[in-house]
């Protein structure tokens, strides 16, 4: 088992009244396992994802449970170990591929970032020919000419790609894909399904792939969570989510998938 | 630009026929009889009407002759020349410390966002940039110089004979220039800072382990730089302008003080040099600024 998160919560301190966004949420992910998240926006599993890759902010906030990454506890983590983890056991990729990559460095400068500072032993030249090889395994063409790019040079489709590469460059145990193909157009969403299937069979990557597209799911999923104003309704294999389902909730979100008769 | 410029050399000409006062009196002095003047304005071309001078002047400044300062007697380039580096080496040593001191202080500023020290700091900034420079000069004057003893006040000493005095001598100078100027920088560039780091970029470098230092520092703070390029430019020109003032409060011999004997002289040629210089410099740092942006941000660069 690679994640288990256990009797997790959160309480936003932000405003006069305390505010529950995620309660009770307990699952596991094993390594290599694609693990679904779908749920309506506001249903936690954003929130989930944060906590995970360690990004919640610390101040105004109240977490409770555990999410345990290899047995330890991301939560009560001190910062400089969890920044040993970040980056390089867990990555992350966010919905927005257009604001995600900074305006102002060069992709192979972004792409090398995990090297640079989780492989500290590794020369330029390795550096470099680690990120060639990773934006070439994302399917881009001329990975010599992205590499010196910037990112308003590509297009959302492939910065999403380069995005993809800079968290795999490291080697990385687990991948988290936030929406990662909502803001992309379908014919991309698709290609990126498909990557994201091929790098896990590959590199034995786990990804947790959180959308509130339950098409999308269903095709890249292993198992899934389904989360509803931050519980979680129900969890299980995919087929058994999707042939049958227990609760109301999930019934009523498969029901809502559009049928295209042929 | 050289229309600026040409329109800049003529307001000045002009400025000079409307203020009262003649060059020829303030050289022989008020005794002097009305004839050996009317001479002297014979001989300095004077007498001829406004039109006729400004285009006698024109053609040679054109040509590179900058004319002959009246009051002086000396080639006006030569005066420039000489004054030059003092003013340019004192607008160097004010940005650097401006640049310098202000990026990491906003880092740390921004940082502690919303903390006490974020407010403390901001009240000290609001306080310190209401202050002038020549007043802020004249106090450290004053203190280093009266109750430490730590520096002669008066005690220029020329860059010809002591490079390293020379620069001793100007350090308080473009402390006093900076300090007004770094106050406005890391009021800009704090909330550039906050703007940026809200940003989604700085979320992915976070989720590449970086530390916040490290985030700011080689993240945030490019970006963040970026609105800050006009200021500083505008700054480099506003230090070489202002520099009349404090040049006065420290008795630096440089162009601001030249500026100033000559409009006091009626030294039309000096004055027409030194400000078309002031107005090159202007814009120059113009262009130097949109140079800047295309450095630095690659989204303004043609491919």
């Amino acid at each position: 088992m690679l994640l288990s998160v256990e009797d997790f919560g959160i309480e936003f301190h932000d405003h006069d009244k305390p505010e529950r966004v995620v309660e009770g949420v307990s699952f596991t992910l094993d390594k290599g396992e694609i693990l679904g998240i779908v749920g309506e926006s506001g249903s936690g599993k954003s929130m989930t994802a944060l906590a995970i890759a360690g990004l919640l902010p610390r101040k105004k906030l109240k977490k409770e449970g555990r999410i345990l990454f290899e047995g330890e506890d991301v939560l009560t983590m001190e910062r400089h170990k969890l920044r040993t983890l970040q980056g390089d056991e867990i990555c992350m990729i966010f919905q927005e591929p257009m604001t995600a990559l900074n305006p102002t460095m060069k992709i192979g400068t972004q792409v090398e970032e995990a090297l640079r500072i989780h492989h500290t032993q590794m020369n330029d030249a390795a550096r470099k020919e680690r990120a060639i090889k990773w934006l070439e395994n994302v399917e881009l063409d001329d990975p010599e000419r992205v590499y010196e790019s910037y990112p308003h040079q590509l297009s959302g489709g492939m910065r999403q790609r380069v995005m993809i590469a800079a968290a795999m460059v490291g080697g990385p145990q687990l991948l988290i894909a936030d929406e990662a193909t909502t803001a992309l157009d379908v014919t991309v969403q698709a290609q990126i399904i498909k990557l994201l299937q091929k790098i896990n069979k590959e590199s034995a990557v786990a990804i947790l792939f959180i959308s509130h597209d339950l098409s999308l799911i269903r095709q890249i999923s292993h198992n899934v969570l389904v989360m509803q104003n931050g519980h979680l309704v129900e969890k299980g294999a995919v087929d058994d989510i999707f042939d049958h389902p227990k609760q109301e909730y999930t019934k009523k979100l498969i029901s809502a998938i559009p049928k295209v008769e042929l | 630009m050289l229309l600026t410029l040409l329109a800049v050399s003529f307001i000045v000409f002009a400025a000079f026929e409307i203020i009262p006062g003649d060059a020829a009196v303030s050289r022989l002095g008020s005794n002097a009889t009305k004839e050996t003047v009317e001479a002297l304005r014979v001989q300095m071309g004077l007498d001829k009407p406004f039109i006729v001078r400004y285009l006698n002047w024109l053609s040679g400044f054109v040509k590179g002759d900058f004319g002959t300062s009246i009051s002086y007697n000396l080639p006006v380039s030569s005066m420039i020349l000489e004054k030059l580096p003092i003013t340019v080496t004192l607008t160097i040593l004010s940005m650097i410390m401006t640049i310098g001191i202000s990026i990491p202080l906003s880092l740390l500023i921004a940082k502690y966002a919303g903390s006490k020290f974020d407010r403390i700091s901001y009240g000290t900034n609001q306080f310190v940039m209401a202050v002038p420079s020549f007043f802020l000069g004249i106090m450290m004057s004053w203190f280093f110089g009266m109750v430490l003893k730590l520096f002669r006040p008066g005690g220029y000493i020329s860059y010809k004979k002591d490079f390293g005095g020379f620069l001793g001598y100007l350090i308080l100078p473009a402390i006093a220039i900076a300090i007004p100027k770094c106050a406005m920088s890391i009021k800009l560039l704090r909330s550039a800072i906050l703007t940026e780091a809200g940003k989604d970029y700085v979320r992915t470098a976070y989720s590449r382990g970086l530390s916040t230092m490290e985030v700011l520092y080689r993240h945030v703070l490019k970006n963040a730089m970026i609105p800050l390029i006009t200021f500083w430019g505008m700054a480099v020109a506003d230090m070489i302008a202002g520099s009349i003032v404090i040049e006065q409060v420290f008795n630096i011999p440089g162009l601001g003080r030249i500026l100033l004997t000559s409009i006091a002289n009626r030294d039309y040629p000096v004055v027409e040099a030194v400000i078309i210089l002031i107005a090159f410099v202007v814009l120059i740092m113009n262009l130097v600024v949109d140079i800047l942006y295309r450095v630095v941000d690659p989204r303004l660069r043609k491919d």
